[in-house]
């Protein structure tokens, strides 16, 4: 997958401002846009494939999130 | 014999018990260091006097009275100012809180009340802790006691700077994304991110559900210890806190490393861009005692960092917006600059990228707990820089400090920072020990080990001497 250039992040983000209900300072505007650039070229990352074994979960328990390793 | 603000809480607790010093000399003691270093540092923005007195008189009755209620009693010591105390403002350092004076104490605050503590007051944090160093606030950021040019780290900035000028022997911090390790780091203190749901966050102003940890920052793997034995244990009021037995944080302290086998994730932070090369061969010494104490070493392999850290920031920033959502809607200049440019992007995030990234959260966690099924500990790099000056901490480059603490507030490993070295000019250096959930015993175990062994810990910076 391409990365969007900034004339489509820009519309992109003009949304996501809109929807929040945000109006970004005109001063602050090129900060947030560029540190949301930077975050959305991260984005991808989270998007790799995984199965039912990665469902969220909120336990640490060393027994407990290494089971399915030891089913 | 050491000026009574060197003295650790272990050799205070011992003096306090043989009477050969008071609560209220440790106290008073510590209040006129304060004022006179604290105007130079910014650490503390409210010093509780009065409360800490008459603390410090409670305790000593009780001395007296051959009551003791443990280690902390008659010990001075600092909250991050998200912690709420009960009659005393706090104020997250923001704007929106200035004038915020809770009715109950935080689980932590009620903790250390019962065992008798002396709190000397409420130390500076990063805006909510996120937003900082700022000077748009109302109170000013607290500055590193090493060099004041330069910055704490954060978002525990005055706890980490008030133990390092050794106005407290301990301050409370909090940490979602290294918010403890990273002020330690800077700072030259030992900072110990427990593992998730150890320590009750009850009354702590939240930043992040998922990864918020209360922890503390302090002299010595030793006092690191003793406040552990105070602060943990079950709250069933906290839906994420774990009922688990509380360990043994002081058993361990002196078994040394012989036979310890520690992993080393160094593809995390070996090509690292901009790591300093003082920070990297401050790591390798480090990593080269532990194997000249005995440890078996290793080099293992985890996800690459920028997965852990993607990771995290969007757990962290979509809870954090949410949190404040109201507030960024209706009065959102009220937030300093680097909280409204750093919480802003949670705005921008989607339901599938938080979704994905609890899901990946999860096969982190395995990823990092299978590594921990074959070594006792891991050892890995903190900050990849020292402390950076206030003129180089710009709205533009917040992201690129080199800073690898997130992986474990991903996966809710116990996690401490401790220093190992420092710079030419210097400002100190750090690394960190990881262990498997609930084993603090450990982490704690391997740094005691190492600080006998260098006497980093005993470092004090000029300032404060």
């Amino acid at each position: 997958m391409s990365a969007p250039d900034d004339a489509a992040l820009a519309i992109e983000f003009n949304v996501f401002a809109s929807r929040a209900g945000l109006a970004i300072p005109p001063d602050r505007r090129d900060v947030v846009f560029a540190a949301f650039k930077e975050m959305r070229g991260m984005l991808p990352l989270l998007r790799q494939p995984r199965t039912a074994a990665n469902e969220p979960a909120n336990c640490f328990d060393i027994l407990s999130v290494t089971r399915s390793l030891q089913a | 014999m050491s000026a009574l603000h060197e003295l650790s809480i272990a050799e205070a607790g011992r003096k306090l018990r043989d009477g050969s010093v008071s609560s209220k000399e440790l106290t008073k003691d510590a209040l006129a260091r304060i004022e006179a270093i604290n105007p130079k540092i910014d650490a503390f923005i409210t010093i509780t006097a009065d409360r800490a007195m008459a603390d410090a008189e409670a305790a000593d009755k009780a001395f007296a009275g051959g009551v003791d209620h443990g280690p902390m009693q008659g010990v001075p010591y600092a909250l991050k100012d998200i912690y709420d105390t009960a009659g005393i403002r706090s104020t997250c350092h923001s704007k929106l809180r200035e004038h915020n004076v809770p009715e109950h104490d935080s689980v932590v605050a009620q903790k250390f009340a019962a065992q008798g503590a002396v709190l000397l007051g409420k130390v500076g944090t990063h805006e909510f802790a996120i937003g900082g160093p700022s000077f748009d606030l109302p109170f000013p950021p607290a500055r590193n006691p090493w060099n004041t040019e330069h910055i704490t780290g954060g978002s525990s900035s005055g706890s980490g700077a008030a133990v390092a000028a050794g106005l407290v022997r301990m301050a409370m911090g909090s940490d979602t994304g290294g918010s403890i390790r990273g002020p330690a780091a800077y700072c030259g203190a030992v900072g110990l991110k427990p593992t998730y749901g150890l320590v009750s966050r009850r009354g702590v102003f939240p930043l992040s559900y998922a990864l918020d940890h209360c922890g503390p920052l302090s002299w010595s793997v030793e006092d690191t210890a003793i406040t552990m034995d105070v602060i943990a244990g079950y709250d069933p009021l906290d839906p994420a806190s774990a009922n688990v037995p509380k360990p043994d944080f002081r058993g361990g302290l002196d078994k040394g490393v012989k036979g310890l086998r520690l992993g080393v994730p160094r593809n995390l932070f070996a090509n690292v861009t901009g790591a300093s090369v003082e920070a990297l061969a401050a790591l390798d010494a480090a990593i080269a005692t532990l194997v000249d104490l005995g440890a078996i070493v290793e080099d293992i392999t985890l996800p690459d960092f920028d997965q852990f850290s993607i990771c995290g920031r969007v757990i962290l920033l979509s809870e954090a917006y949410a949190v404040h959502e109201q507030d960024f809607k209706t009065r959102p200049l009220d937030f300093g600059l680097f909280t409204y440019l750093r919480m802003t992007l949670g705005a921008f995030l989607t339901a599938a990228d938080v979704t994905q990234a609890f899901r990946m959260r999860r096969e982190l966690t395995v990823a990092v707990n299978t590594q921990l099924l074959k070594y006792d500990a891991l050892i890995t790099a903190n900050s990849l820089v020292p402390a950076p000056a206030f003129a180089n901490v710009l709205p533009s480059n917040l992201t690129s400090i080199p800073v690898q603490t997130m992986p474990f507030n991903v996966t809710g490993n116990p996690a401490m920072s401790m220093p190992a070295g420092f710079t030419s000019s210097g400002l100190p250096l750090s690394m960190q020990i990881v262990g498997r959930a609930f084993d603090e015993p450990t982490v704690l175990r391997v740094g005691a080990a190492f600080e006998r062994a260098t006497g980093l810990t005993a470092k004090r910076p000029v300032l404060a001497s």
